[in-house]
């Protein structure tokens, strides 16, 4: 047995000992990467125009139901007939496998061709690292530019440059079944304090008053910044505290905290709401199982071909204590196509991207996908068959005031995984608003020294 | 060493290419992630040195680590309770069961499971009553409606309903493992006890519990060691929710790493766990060596 005593103890000592070397050893780790992409950018000036070559697109549209991976498809098999010389290599993943995936690339330099990133805070990180490729000239070519809603490409640009473009541009409403609020005689709330006798109205009727997968914390985050920007007045409240104008212990985010767990406290959430992730919780909605459904417009797809598919309305998130404004929303600028600084062959990445992005918005439009896209679409929704619902959602987009962005695309991720936790704790435990608010100010000052 | 009669030089040359590939899949990573613990990095931009910040934070500022550490040890020590009933049950099979190879085998299933599928099962299981959770239903059916609760969900009980779920599924492992040390005891020593009067549980406590003790040791520091990296049970289940009640070193240290994007902070938690590994190895061996020169 002392044989096994004298191994770890070895063990421990080759351990401290390599310990010594390994600074150098990393060092060297550093120049080798770095002499890496000085090769790469140096490639493309010698490449000949009927040379193979490859692209990586990363994507998270891995459904093969989903009409966007099947938009996809159908444009990139159209390109490699217009262009027998480039292949392009999909890695379709599902998002969290994708940021996952994405990080660990970004740690060892080696980002794909094309890469999905999100808005803003989100993908500041990537840009501030430089692993982008400005995409500036790419929006000039045919016009790409101008087909995005005005404004939307401000999300994805830092210091003048535009580094991703984005497949969609969705607002957070409230999808509520017709039937069910039939059944329990309620009607569509106009203010929040309707907002809870509703609840409580459906509660004693034994529905699920609202479906929330909250395993995946930013359900409940997206839901209650949803109510910070009613008892803020208006939006702008995290901008404030970034700028210093306003601290988290400011009245209009604990009375939202309080606001928020008044509508926990009367039980308008599934029982055990936190164990249900996104899909789960999405599924209670979409089998009729629960009267509302707070989500980003970008469901509106997935609803339309479930169960309930024409008992659905959506409504505007309520005023709370008459303060804030229903047409301002939860913004949601979607995720991004992003090229590497470090591509090979950055020139027939950006062509194709340019000729992607040309052709999404018709390719979507024709797959009844285009709601909540981030691009300009001509085209009669309602003549094309759009339901009901879809055309009620577009109908919100014009009524749209401006709004505020979620709270990690706002704050850096460390304040941002704990205020997606200090959320996710309101669900389980009643705690003093107050003390929420002193928790989410030390996390940001923590994470911002 | 000479017994095999081949050069030092062979010898040499046959282990080297394994000695190799071990040490640039075990030992390198390790270092490299002793030397990102020292770094302030997003995992991304650039990293700067910053000595021992992050093992100070980590000890002395962070409130979710220690919570985590308590649940990860109290893991390993629910673990290890497990493998004596792990014995007992191996015994009984050995003593009662006459063809006891199907039943081990059966108990040793939920071990092939991916974990994933493992806590997929029981996340329905725990599921409240009207989402169709069989625990739930069952203690309804009993009449012991106080007794449901949303087990994934109540910070207090979440991490008991993980516990279980980990002890249910490793029971089979270590089941097996006890068994075929059992199997390893020569059965004429029982014989030779018989005549002499000893059987049963005197057999057991003079023959079996004694010579059983390397199998046992094996079986607890598997036990320890794999219940301080528990993660992928954890994840599937709670994701260390609700709000860190769950959480354990590993996840938090994922949390950390990838999600609040502090590679840096996230590497020392990783430091930390290789550490406290390591120590745990050494303590639970220098226990046994002692137990071992008491007994034989």
């Amino acid at each position: 047995m002392s044989k096994w005593v004298s191994l770890a103890l070895a063990t421990t000592l080759v351990l401290s000992l390599a310990a010594c070397g390994s600074n150098s050893g990393s060092k060297d780790n550093k120049g080798s990467a770095n002499s890496g992409s000085a090769n790469a950018t140096d490639k493309p000036a010698e490449k000949t125009p009927d040379k193979k070559i490859t692209i990586t697109f990363q994507n998270i549209y891995p459904d093969p139901t989903d009409p966007k991976n099947q938009i996809m498809k159908k444009l990139v098999d159209q390109y490699h007939a217009d262009h027998p010389n480039i292949t392009i290599e999909l890695d379709s993943l599902n998002t969290d496998q994708q940021k996952l995936k994405l990080k660990t690339q970004a740690a060892s330099k080696e980002v794909p061709d094309i890469t999905i990133v999100n808005p803003a805070a989100q993908m500041k990180p990537f840009v501030d690292a430089k692993l982008f490729a400005p995409l500036n000239d790419m929006l000039d070519q045919n016009g790409l530019g101008a087909t995005f809603q005005e404004g939307l490409l401000d999300w994805y640009s830092f210091d003048g440059n535009t580094y991703a473009v984005p497949d969609g541009n969705n607002i957070a409403v409230v999808y509520y079944n017709k039937e069910l609020f039939e059944q329990a005689g309620v009607k569509v709330p106009t203010t929040f304090e309707e907002m809870l006798e509703v609840v409580k109205t459906l509660k004693s009727k034994g529905i699920t008053p609202i479906a929330i997968g909250e395993k995946d914390s930013w359900t409940g985050s997206f839901l209650f910044m949803n109510m910070v920007l009613r008892t803020n007045g208006g939006p702008g409240f995290l901008q404030d505290v970034v700028d210093k104008k306003k601290t988290f212990e400011d009245p209009a985010f604990t009375e939202a905290v309080d606001a928020f767990e008044s509508l926990v406290a009367a039980g308008a959430f599934q029982e055990g709401a936190t164990s249900f992730d996104y899909n789960a919780g999405e599924n209670l909605f979409k089998t009729g199982k629960s009267a509302m459904y707070f989500m980003g417009t970008w469901a509106t797809g997935g609803i339309e071909t479930s169960s309930v598919n024409g008992k659905v309305g959506v409504f505007k998130f309520p005023t709370i204590n008459g303060k804030g404004d229903p047409n301002e929303f939860m913004l949601a600028p979607g995720s991004a196509f992003a090229i590497s600084a470090d591509s090979e062959h950055l020139q027939e990445t950006k062509d194709f991207l340019n000729y992607f992005m040309l052709n999404f918005p018709k390719e979507t439009f024709e797959a009844k996908g285009a709601v909540g896209i981030g691009q300009v679409v001509d085209g009669d929704f309602k003549a094309a068959g759009y339901s009901d619902m879809a055309m009620e959602v577009l109908g919100l987009f014009k009524e749209v005031k401006g709004g505020d962005l979620a709270f990690d695309n706002t704050m850096n991720p460390g304040t941002a995984q704990v205020h997606l936790n200090s959320i996710q704790n309101l669900f389980v435990q009643k705690k003093d608003a107050s003390e929420v608010a002193k928790e989410h100010q030390t996390a940001y000052e923590d994470n911002n020294k | 060493m000479n017994v095999l009669k081949v050069s030092r030089f062979t010898i040499v040359a046959f282990i080297l290419p394994c000695t190799l590939i071990y040490f640039g899949i075990v030992f390198v990573p390790i270092l490299v992630s002793l030397y990102s613990g020292l770094l302030d990095w997003n995992g991304i931009g650039q990293s700067s040195f910053i000595g021992f910040e992050n093992f100070r934070n980590l000890f002395f500022h962070d409130p979710v680590f220690w919570p985590a550490v308590r649940r990860t040890l109290m893991f390993a020590v629910f673990s290890m309770a497990e493998i004596p009933i792990a014995l007992m049950v191996a015994i009984f099979l050995r003593r009662y069961i006459r063809k006891p190879n199907f039943l081990v085998s059966s108990y040793f299933m939920p071990v092939i499971l991916s974990v994933v599928i493992i806590g997929q099962l029981w996340k329905t299981i725990y599921n409240p009553a009207a989402m169709g959770g069989m625990l739930n239903q069952m203690l309804e059916t009993v009449g012991l409606e106080s007794w449901t609760r949303s087990w994934l969900t109540e910070p207090a009980v979440a991490m008991f309903a993980l516990y279980f779920v980990a002890l249910w599924q490793y029971l089979g492992y270590h089941t097996l493992i006890q068994f075929t040390g059992i199997s390893n005891i020569p059965s004429e020593i029982y014989e030779a006890a018989r005549i002499d009067g000893a059987d049963g549980f005197k057999a057991d406590r003079y023959i079996t519990f004694p010579m059983i003790i390397p199998i046992f040791k094996i079986s607890i520091v598997l036990a320890f060691i794999g219940s301080l990296q528990a993660f992928d049970m954890v994840m599937v289940m709670t994701g260390g929710g609700p709000a860190h009640a769950t959480d354990v070193i590993s996840t938090h240290m994922y949390n950390m790493s990838f999600l609040s994007m502090k590679y840096g902070y996230g590497s020392s938690i990783a430091a930390f766990l290789v550490i406290l590994c390591l120590i745990a190895t050494v303590i639970i061996n220098f226990i046994f060596s002692s137990l071992e020169k008491r007994f034989s």
